[in-house]
Order: C-alpha cells, then sequence, then structure tokens
C-alpha cells in the first residue's frame, strides 16, 4: 500500500470537485461576454485533453486522430444549426453556388434539431466503434494505430474538402445564427452558454474518472501495460481497446458539437492533423495518466498561446515544441508525474519518520 | 466516362512519377524504421531542411544544382546524427515516445526554419536542360520528372549496394535481426542506429533537394511528405523492396483514380485502401524481420 497523498482517492475526488467548482464560478465572477466565450471554448479543449487521457493515458492507445470524432460532430452540429435558419424548403446559400438545386440526402435528417443533434452524437461513435473495431481484431496496435488514426484523419480532411456541394469545401459552414432548443436560444457570448458547457466537461470528467476507478478501467489500464498477458487471463481485449476508444471518441463528439454551438462555424481546420497532434501535446504536457491534469495542460497551453499574441507566436511555437521534447524524454508523466513524485517525496519523509518512530517504541517492524 | 488509351498511357506515366516521388520520399523512413523500428515524425522537416540547404548554398554561395545534392545529403545527414545522439537514442525502447519526441523535434525544426528564413516561399533553381517537356506521340512528361524517376532508381540502387555489399550493411542487417546478439558479436549496436539515422536522413536530404525544385520551398513543405511517406514505409512493411513495390502501387493507382475522378478524391480512396490493406496485412507486403514491432 502506497501512501502517497496524490494516490489517495478521496483527495482526488476532493481535488476534482475542488477544480470543477472554481472553474464553475467563473461567470459569477465576470460577466465580460468575449472571456466567457474564450473559456467555454476552452472549457471544449479540456473536454478534448479528457478523452486522449482516457484512451492514452489509461488504455495505451495513442490516437493522433481524435480531430475525426471532434470534425464530425462539429460538421453535423453546424448543419443542424444551418437548417434551422432556412425556412422551409429553401436551401443554404453555398449549396446554390455549387450548383445544387435541392437539400441533398445527406442533409435531410439535419432538418429536424432533435435528429441532428442525436446525429452528432451518434455519427462519430459509431464510426469509431467500426474503424476501433476493425482495427483492434486484427491487432493494429501501439504506433501502428496511431499511423492509422493520421491516415483516416487525412483522409477525412481530403474529402470534406473534396466534397464542396455538400460541405462548402474549405471555406466551411458558418450558420447565420445561434442554435436554437425549443423556444429558447443559445447565445454563445452568454454565461448560459458557459454552464452548458461547464456541465458537459464536468460530466464528461467525473464520468471518465468513474470509468478509470471501475472494473473495466482496470482492466484497460492492464491491458496498456501488458496486453499479451491481459489476453491470457481470459479477457477479451480487442473488445475493451475498441470500447475505450468509442468512449474517447463519443467524448470528443461532445466537444465537437459545443464547438460548433460556441463558434458558429466549422471547417475542414478541425480535421487537420496538426489541431489533433496539439490535443496530444496538451494531454503529454499536463500528464496523460490524469484526466485533470490533462485539461489543465489544455488550458495552459491554450491560454498561454493566446496570451503571447501574435507577436510572439513563432518564439512561442518554438518553446512548446522543446518543453514538448523534454516532457517526453524527461517526464513521461507530464505535469502531473511531477506532482506525483512531488507528493511522494513529503509522505514519503513522514512515513520514515513515523517508521522510526515506530521502530523505536517497538524494536520490530510494523508493516502496513 | 470514355478514357481514351492515350489518357491512359499519359496517367500511367504520371503513376510512374508519382511513384518516383513518393519513393524518393519514403527512402529514408524505410531506413530508419526498417533497422530501428523508430517512428520518425520529423522525416518530412529533413526534407525540408534539405530543401534549405539547397536553397541557401545557391542564392549565398552560387552552388550549382547538381553539387547541391551531396551537400544537402551530408548537411542533412549530420543532422540527423546529432538528432540521434542526443534524443533519439534514449527512447529506442519507448515506441510511442519516439512518435512524440520526433513530433516536438519537427515543430523546432520548422519554427527554427521560420525565424531564420522567413515563412514566405522561396525557390530552387535548377539547370535548363531539366525544366523542360519531352513529348512522345502525345503523351508528354516533364524532364525534371523523368529526372526524380531516374534519382530514384540510383538511391534504391545505392541502398542496396549499402545494405548487401558492405561490412556496415552487414552490421545493419545484423542488429536488425536481434539486436542483443549483434551486440554479443561485438557489432556496436548504438553506433549502428546512429549512422543508419544518419544515413536515412541524409537521404531524407536529397528528396529535400529534388522536391524543393518541383514545388515551392516553405517550412511547412515537410508536412504534406510525411503522412503519405509513412503509408508507404507501413504498407510496404519495412524493408527496401517493400517500399518500392509499395510506391509502384500507390502511384499508379493514385494517378488511375485521378483519371477516372478527381485528384482530392483519387487521394482519399488511395487512404481508404491502405487501412482496409493494413487490416488483413498489419504487418505490410514484405515484412523486413519476421516479427511485429
Amino acid at each position: 500500500m502506497t501512501h502517497n497523498a496524490y494516490h489517495n482517492k478521496t483527495l482526488q475526488w476532493l481535488f476534482y470537485i475542488a477544480v470543477l467548482a472554481v472553474l464553475g464560478a467563473v461567470p459569477l465572477i465576470s460577466n465580460d461576454a468575449f472571456l466567457l466565450n474564450q473559456l467555454a471554448i476552452y472549457g471544449v479543449y479540456g473536454m478534448l485533453a479528457v478523452s486522449i487521457s482516457l484512451c492514452w493515458g489509461s488504455g495505451g492507445i495513442l490516437n493522433m486522430g481524435q480531430g475525426i470524432a471532434f470534425g464530425l460532430g462539429a460538421y453535423c452540429m453546424a448543419m443542424t444549426m444551418q437548417m434551422q435558419t432556412q425556412a422551409d424548403g429553401t436551401i443554404p446559400p453555398f449549396m446554390l453556388n455549387n450548383g445544387l438545386d435541392s437539400l441533398p440526402l445527406l442533409w435531410q435528417p439535419f432538418q429536424n434539431t432533435s435528429t441532428g443533434i442525436f446525429l452528432a452524437l451518434f455519427v462519430p461513435t459509431v464510426f469509431y466503434l467500426i474503424f476501433g473495431g476493425i482495427m483492434f481484431t486484427a491487432r493494429v496496435s501501439g504506433p501502428f494505430f496511431a499511423i492509422m488514426t493520421l491516415a483516416t484523419l487525412s483522409a477525412f480532411a481530403t474529402i470534406f474538402v473534396d466534397l464542396q456541394p455538400y460541405t462548402n469545401g474549405v471555406n466551411g459552414i458558418s450558420p447565420p445564427s445561434s442554435l436554437k432548443l425549443g423556444q429558447t436560444e443559445i447565445d454563445p457570448y452568454s454565461s448560459g452558454a458557459y454552464w452548458f458547457v461547464f456541465a458537459l466537461l464536468a460530466a464528461c470528467t467525473v464520468a471518465a474518472k468513474l470509468i478509470n476507478q471501475s472494473r473495466f478501467g482496470l482492466i484497460v489500464r492492464a491491458l496498456k501495460d501488458d496486453p499479451e498477458r491481459v489476453r491470457f487471463l481470459g479477457y477479451n481485449v480487442a473488445i475493451y481497446e475498441t470500447l475505450v476508444y468509442t468512449l474517447s471518441g463519443l467524448i470528443a463528439a461532445i466537444a465537437g458539437s459545443c464547438f460548433a454551438v460556441l463558434t458558429q462555424y466549422v471547417s475542414p481546420a478541425q480535421f487537420e492533423v496538426g489541431f489533433s497532434i496539439s490535443i496530444v501535446i496538451w494531454v503529454a504536457l499536463g500528464g496523460r495518466n490524469s484526466l485533470i491534469w490533462a485539461m489543465f495542460g489544455a488550458f495552459t497551453v491554450q491560454g498561454a498561446q493566446s496570451y503571447v499574441g501574435d507577436q510572439f507566436l513563432s518564439t512561442w511555437i518554438l518553446i512548446l515544441g522543446f518543453s514538448f521534447i523534454l516532457v517526453v524524454r524527461f517526464l513521461p508523466g507530464g505535469l502531473a508525474g511531477l506532482v506525483e513524485t512531488l507528493l511522494g517525496r513529503t509522505t514519503k519523509l513522514k512515513m520514515e519518520a513515523e517508521h522510526a518512530n515506530l521502530e523505536f517504541s517497538d524494536g520490530k517492524e510494523v508493516l502496513k | 466516362m470514355d478514357i481514351s488509351s492515350i489518357a491512359f498511357a499519359n496517367s500511367l506515366i504520371l503513376g510512374l512519377s508519382i511513384a518516383g516521388i513518393f519513393f524518393v520520399a519514403a527512402l529514408g523512413l524505410t531506413i530508419i524504421y526498417g533497422t530501428a523500428g523508430v517512428i520518425n515524425m520529423a522525416h518530412g522537416e529533413f526534407i525540408m531542411l534539405g530543401a534549405y540547404t539547397v536553397y541557401a548554398l545557391q542564392t549565398f554561395m552560387g552552388v550549382p544544382y547538381f553539387l547541391c545534392i551531396p551537400v544537402a545529403f551530408v548537411v542533412v545527414g549530420a543532422i540527423g546524427f546529432a538528432i540521434e545522439k542526443s534524443l533519439i537514442r534514449y527512447l529506442y525502447n519507448r515506441p510511442l515516445d519516439t512518435l512524440l519526441a520526433t513530433w516536438g523535434v519537427s515543430l523546432v525544426l520548422i519554427q527554427g526554419t521560420r525565424l531564420i528564413f522567413g515563412s514566405d516561399p522561396k525557390y530552387v533553381q535548377i539547370p535548363q536542360f531539366l525544366s523542360s517537356n519531352i513529348e512522345v506521340g502525345g503523351l508528354s512528361l516533364g524532364v525534371f520528372r523523368v529526372f526524380i524517376i531516374f534519382m530514384a532508381l540510383v538511391l534504391a540502387a545505392g541502398v542496396w549496394l549499402i545494405f548487401y555489399k558492405t561490412d556496415f550493411g552487414i552490421k545493419i542487417r545484423a542488429v536488425t535481426q536481434n539486436r542483443e546478439i549483434a551486440a554479443s558479436f561485438g557489432i556496436n549496436s548504438g553506433q549502428v542506429y546512429s549512422f543508419t539515422f544518419a544515413l536515412g536522413a541524409g537521404l531524407a536530404g536529397v528528396a529535400g533537394a529534388l522536391f524543393g525544385a518541383l514545388n515551392i520551398v516553405l517550412p511547412t513543405m515537410g508536412m504534406g511528405y510525411v503522412v503519405e511517406a509513412f503509408l508507404t514505409v507501413v504498407t510496404g512493411g519495412g524493408a527496401l523492396l517493400g517500399s518500392a513495390i509499395a510506391s509502384l502501387a500507390i502511384g499508379e493507382l493514385q494517378s488511375f483514380f485521378a483519371l477516372i475522378t478527381n485528384s482530392t478524391f483519387a487521394k482519399f480512396l488511395i487512404f481508404v485502401l491502405i487501412v482496409v490493406f493494413l487490416r488483413f496485412r498489419p504487418q505490410g507486403l514484405i515484412s523486413a524481420s519476421g516479427k511485429r514491432r
């Protein structure tokens, strides 16, 4: 039994609750609309970080194509929002420019808002289920899987640019007004939108944390260390890998949908290789094994990036690249790993002191 | 859709040219991946550095193009050697982390280049006779593309000679098959890895010297090559012959799909085909060492 405070479950939950409470309290302190929107978008990045931490940190599945679920979710949501603003029988203007005269079949389901939102989550999740199932039953793993996700991501980027009449190509879709749920309109610059995104972020984080602590999470972590051994113990490794990959895809799809709602814009940039890999960088810097630290990684990197501004952007990327190399080389656990070591050191000192006392009083070793 | 025989022949030749480009791009990666199992995400940036080396040599020293190619090999090879010595060699038993660390390297290289040379496009000058076109009975192809195919063959022959006709090659193959046993026979496996990595990087430099003349030179030009080069290597299985077959197949298919649909959709089809292929044969066409890494 370790006595590192970092591994104490109660303390972990207290820490999670504290962090989430602070994040949730932001609109009470500030009502700057622009800031709230910006922070809500960081919340979306936080969800992405949580999703990567879940499949990479826990399951050891390095997914460099998380943009697939994110982009698909964002596109479905943007299509839904676009159709809300279309009067009956009319089609989005870019379709007219591309020579379509009626709504294509692909767009038909998005005429209904609830179907559209459902599809924004359903399409990416099912894609992950199928893609993950195919890959993991073929025992594609490790770097190969990473390359496959990268290739699939590139394929999506290519096809979304190419299908111009349906996706408006590189220009992407920018719905003219914000999402309406029933009679209420979700203003992306309101505290309501912030709380909405924050609630989803909190829900995803807590759900992922519960998954990690469950029996399922235990097996997932076991197969990260040694899939062969888990297989020999009689578990179907492919099913576990597929499920954890799909769950992370679902979280990314939620993030994508929120992103479209918040920015009212979606383009093939969401499928860019660079974006998907920067999610991995956030998580690596923050700490891949900890959901909340991965989230911090996203906040810190993205926050610092917008703080340094365009003037120092190139120097900043240089620093980011170097720190990423250093973290991978010397600190595979990221910031969380550092905290874990430091906490371990203090508790170890305390234990040694207690140990010395016990030895002094008893004269024999006591194992806790 | 009517496909005339001329168009078809043209697309075959274009496919050959695409295959040449893929092969040149993937060659250095094949060596590094096939030998050390390292997924080098900075490969595209090595290509980019090769192109910038040629640009710098031409602009500041007026070196003729053909002399620039070997210099690009040496310069980028040396950079690769330094990166291997300072970073990669600590990560050989952590394949996922090598992938990430080399991604960090690529970020630094792109940004460093941008700070030194700026982000405006640069151009590489090539001799007059390379920029003309050959036309034979309705078929046409740029001389430079023929030159790339020629260079692909030369480089392949060179690598084959190194691997199969030199002492160094024997050591590389021994280390590839079993690092520990090779080491117990007195081969300095760390040194072999370093030089293999440098060789792979140098070949990327040559690729850059060629591609720099084919397209404009930009700090981000490497990104376009890396994913495709990877797919070629993984499809090929990490062996030299595998990469050659894979690039030929990918080049021809892409050019053929482009003929019947369009070039973007052709790329998409290729990606899908590769994913499906690797589902059924994850070890690739020709597996370098029999065991899966």
